[in-house]
């Protein structure tokens, strides 16, 4: 049976407009839609720089439309949780009166059979405008816009956009056995004939780039030594859940050279962990052990299955060992 | 320009061997792994090793991985310790091979490897493909790539310049090719043009005939300066000429018939004047007939025998594929003179053009 593993990227952006599509969206605000003016063209929407000299344009914007003629179109039956609509509707290329050039937007029309090319549309407005090309919710069919009275119009600078993106990994052969051996909190590695070096959930050597198969997998001992360690202190930003300082430590497995890079010691305060300190895993009792953090990305990690690392008391190894090394 | 071999230039650099694995629905190993399967085929068919290579780039992209910096353990696949001399581009590994080849202007590398990778079997294209497009403007909208090709491919039918007779007829063709390729992933598809015509429409006018597979793949390209080249193959493919060509980002504000970037990159890659071969990247069928007409390539030229993008479509990798395949065209199939096209951005933004000749 094959492991899925499901993660999800944010990404909160907030980005500031510029001179030009802060003035189209501001005029959205109070339902009125410009373009700018390159030599005899009207380009619609409004671009800092022409689109085919890339010559910088002055400021001078023109209203167009509301009304348009469509030019392409395509019909989305079942729209997905990305589109702007949550009913059947229409994707259109729309050269709106007084453009030179075309807007794409989405065209609420009810049905597939009411949309044609050359028919003509209007803006449905928002109810509550906030400065953003779905101001316009949709175009309808017809000359008439749609929506509440048209208010101010507001200084918009800044937009807000909310990107998502799932992905869901099933784990490669190598790493479905490292996950299966990591519930049973066992580290296994695979071990390069080559180089004699051992990695541990890769599935090859990253030095000699041979695939490592079953064959080369071994036992790997849970405890070692602290290589390197840096105190972060946390500034606030989306995703960031510490708010004290806090240690990554990294720590060479005990007879190898394999180092597990990002770890947490845990059981002294940071300010005692020391490079040459010998540390032990402490798993995570065996229920919640988990492989949500294992993907086929990257070089192997420990995570969800080894909640940190105590030191065992025993005398440290000498830190020089340590020195000529980045991890 | 002459095609003699001894008319070469010491410093004319060719391909010498290519490798890409099968395009498939989900390869069960990670991307670095395909990589070094690549590689290790592409070096394997020439006899070389790893070490022997003077630079590789590497082209791929986070969003399509999922993972930030998912290039750096890609580099695994080169084996990157010693230090080597090696880049990333994040785009098409087509254009990991036009670094490559700037990069062997200096006249220091004999020997560079550009690879393409991507595993587009973990997210869904329609969320990825937001990511690339205009934030202000475009993104908010959802816009997905098949829309997008939709609203192209009606203005080239409203437009007069197609069909959807003549896309239907694309995708059986490419169909029929992919057929004779293990490589490609779609393979035991209908064929019969009228039977095509009878589906219904995904996003109308297109159907699913129109549209790729989404796939995983890796692609791999060595090149060799003309003295390595020559002691490494009997039938070097030239790299005559390579160039790429950008136009505006947002598709509203072009003429989606047409595809002038393409036009003029062929034209400073050396023009399309007694080519053969042409693998153009066209995932959608309305984009093979824009660059065809745009290229202005006759009914003679043999195009996307491989069975071309629209059978099998690794994200990051599909550009290289063409390369290689237009490579192998005369590496092995013969030909003297073979046309490679590339595209990346929404709609054929941004296009490169690789023209590959060999020795009469
Ligand atoms: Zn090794």
């Amino acid at each position: 049976m094959s492991t899925q593993t499901s993660s999800t990227i944010q990404f909160p952006y907030k980005r500031t407009l510029g001179p030009v599509i802060s003035r189209f969206f501001s005029e959205l605000t109070a339902q009125r839609i410009v373009g700018i003016r390159s030599g005899e063209r009207v380009i619609v929407p409004p671009m800092e720089y022409d689109p085919e000299t890339g010559n910088a344009l002055e400021p001078d914007f023109v209203e167009v439309g509301p009304a348009g003629t469509v030019v392409s179109w395509t019909w989305v039956a079942e729209p997905g949780k990305h589109h702007p609509l949550d009913r059947p509707f229409a994707y259109a290329l729309i050269k709106l009166d007084g453009a030179d050039t075309n807007l794409l937007h989405a065209l609420d029309a009810g049905s597939e059979d009411a949309v044609s090319t050359g028919m003509r549309v209007a803006p449905r407005w928002r109810d509550e405008p906030v400065g953003r090309i779905d101001d316009i919710v949709a175009f309808v069919p017809g000359e008439t816009p749609e929506g509440p009275a048209a208010g101010e119009a507001q200084d918009v600078q800044t937009m807000d956009y909310f990107s998502t993106i799932t992905y869901t990994d099933v784990l490669s052969p190598t790493l479905e056995r490292y996950a299966a051996s990591m519930r049973a909190g066992v580290i296994t590695g695979q071990r390069c004939p080559q180089c004699n070096r051992v990695f541990l959930g890769r599935g090859y050597c990253s030095v000699d780039a041979i695939t490592l198969g079953e064959e080369h997998e071994e036992t790997l001992p849970d405890y070692g030594v602290v290589s390197n360690y840096t105190i972060v202190t946390p500034t606030p930003y989306p995703g960031q859940k510490e708010t004290e300082p806090f240690a990554r430590a990294s720590v060479v497995l005990h007879g190898d050279e394999m180092v597990i890079a990002q770890q947490q010691i845990i059981g002294i305060p940071v300010s005692e962990i020391r490079v040459g300190m010998r540390v032990k895993a402490q798993w995570f009792a065996d229920d919640a052990r988990n492989a949500a953090e294992i993907t086929s990305k990257g070089w192997g990690t420990v995570a969800g299955f080894i909640e940190g690392w105590l030191p065992t008391g025993e005398p440290d190894e000498p830190a020089e060992q340590y020195m000529n090394r980045v991890f | 320009m002459s095609n003699e071999s001894n008319d070469r230039a010491d410093t004319a650099i060719a391909i010498v061997s290519t490798a890409y694995l099968p395009a498939v629905r989900r390869n069960d190993v990670t991307e670095t792994e395909m990589l070094i399967a690549v590689v290790d085929e592409a070096l394997g068919k020439v006899g070389l090793k790893r070490s022997d290579i003077g630079f590789s780039c590497q082209g791929s992209c986070d969003y399509v991985s999922g993972g930030t910096f998912s290039f750096v353990p890609n580099l695994d696949a080169m084996g990157a310790w010693p230090p080597i001399h090696e880049s990333h581009v994040e785009m098409d590994g087509a254009w990991a091979m036009y670094e490559a080849w700037v990069r062997m202007q200096h006249g220091d590398v004999e020997i560079a490897v550009a690879l393409g990778s991507g595993k587009s079997s973990t997210g869904d294209p329609a969320e990825i493909y937001l990511n690339e497009l205009d934030p202000y403007y475009l993104a908010p909208l959802g816009p997905d790539p098949v829309s997008l090709a939709a609203l192209q491919a009606r203005q080239l039918i409203e437009s007069g310049k197609s069909t959807e007779r003549e896309l239907a007829e694309i995708a059986a063709r490419s169909r029929r090719d992919a057929a004779n390729n293990p490589k490609q992933q779609v393979r035991s598809a209908e064929t019969d043009v009228d039977k095509l015509l009878a589906e219904p429409y995904l996003r109308n006018p297109l159907r699913k005939s129109d549209l790729p597979p989404i796939s995983d793949g890796a692609s791999c390209v060595v090149m060799a300066t003309a003295r390595k080249a020559r002691e490494l193959v009997s039938r070097p493919a030239w790299i005559a000429g390579i160039d790429h060509r950008s136009e505006v980002h947002n598709p509203a504000l072009r003429d989606l018939t047409d595809s002038p970037s393409t036009r003029l990159a062929a034209e400073k890659a050396g023009g399309v004047e007694g080519v053969e071969v042409a693998e153009l990247m066209a995932p959608f069928t309305a984009q093979e007939v824009v660059l065809r007409q745009a290229l202005g390539l006759g009914d003679d030229v043999v195009v996307n025998p491989s069975g071309g993008a629209l059978t099998g479509n690794p994200l990051m990798a599909t550009g290289l594929v063409r390369i290689a395949e237009a490579a192998e065209q005369i590496l092995s199939g013969g030909r003297n003179r073979t046309l490679a096209h590339a595209t990346s951005g929404p709609l054929l933004q941004q296009n490169l053009v690789c023209i590959l000749e060999g020795d009469n």
